[in-house]
């Protein structure tokens, strides 16, 4: 029996692996064999995660994502202990809904500072020289349907995540000599903590409404972790520069 | 935030003139209280106070006093 996904003896960072589908992928890719490094701003929580892990060679590193100057140096700092990284997920996020009659350029920016620009310099970070494996690597970004449809008091939020769709394109030819793959997900609502507070500010009938928008069902946080996984593993190898939608139908409408 | 900001707030939500809400307001007698301000309103409270507004207990909100008194010690007498 062979197992196509599978990621033994490769290193992999995970950004928000605090909680939600971060949490999960990070669980996920243990199974299947990988060595974690898991990223978050609370350290407690991260902890957590790595007790929910299966192998023994995973650590934690607390860092707040919005210093993204510091990203790269942090990163080389990584592997230099961790050795050389296969693969990273940018599942670190920020999610508001903010109409534009109460849009503030503060909202904006905190937005685009983890959402987008932390984005860019974890590749930045990960191609740097030493840091990513020699036989190549894969980044995942976590993206949205909201990249691709909308939403009332979603703009800044869909702009952000339609702004990963576009980059994981340009840094796919820009990495591609270095063998390093860029390809993003976008789920639809998942079910998650982040997803709960988000219901909780909605009313009864939008939220029966947004159910009715995904003919399969909310997703699990497992079914976004699967994609996840065969984007980082050797059967996305010819893959690079596109979006995998993982909705439940949610754009097929 | 005092409860004069509040107010003042909740006008711009509403894009209503200014000093044209007071606390016995009653909500559905406003015109544009609809889903789209109701989403605007508990934005603009977790942008300025970082409380949740929960869409069930603004439901039960029937005058502007209401509101304010949902948000507790975040708005002061002044």
């Amino acid at each position: 029996m062979i197992n196509p996904m599978q990621l033994e003896n490769l290193t992999i960072l995970v950004t928000g692996a605090s909680s939600g589908i971060g949490r999960e992928t990070a669980v996920l890719l243990s199974k299947l064999g990988a060595s974690l490094i898991l990223v978050g701003r609370n350290e407690e929580q991260l902890i957590k995660t790595r007790s929910l892990l299966d192998g023994t060679l995973h650590r934690i590193s607390a860092f707040d994502l919005s210093n993204y100057d510091e990203i790269p140096h942090w990163i080389k700092e990584i592997s230099s202990v961790a050795g050389p990284l296969h693969g990273l997920v940018h599942s670190a996020g920020v999610q508001f809904t903010r109409p534009l009659r109460i849009m503030s350029s503060e909202s904006i920016e905190e937005l685009m500072r983890v959402n987008v620009t932390a984005a860019i310099f974890l590749a930045k970070a990960f191609r740097q020289k030493g840091v990513y494996a020699s036989e190549g690597g894969s980044l995942v970004y976590l993206s949205s349907v909201m990249g691709f449809v909308g939403q009332p008091g979603q703009s800044a939020y869909s702009a952000s995540k339609g702004a990963l769709v576009s980059l994981a394109k340009s840094l796919a030819l820009e990495l591609a000599r270095e063998k390093i793959r860029v390809n993003c997900i976008a789920p639809a609502i998942v079910s998650t903590e982040m997803s709960e507070k988000m219901f909780e500010q909605l009313s009864p009938e939008q939220v029966s409404h947004i159910k009715a928008m995904h003919p399969l069902g909310l997703g699990q946080p497992r079914d976004v972790a699967n994609a996840i996984a065969f984007l980082l593993a050797d059967t996305a190898r010819w893959i690079t520069g596109t979006t995998l939608v993982v909705d439940g139908g949610y754009t097929a409408h | 935030m005092t409860k004069q900001d509040f107010l003042r707030e909740l006008e711009n939500v509403l894009e209503l003139d200014v000093n044209s809400i007071n606390e016995d307001q009653i909500l559905d007698d406003l015109d544009n209280w609809d889903s789209l301000s109701v989403m605007t309103f508990i934005a603009m409270v977790d942008e300025k106070t970082g409380v949740t507004l929960s869409a069930s207990k603004l439901a039960d909100a029937k005058t502007v006093t209401d509101l304010i008194v949902l948000l507790g010690d975040k708005i002061s007498d002044l």
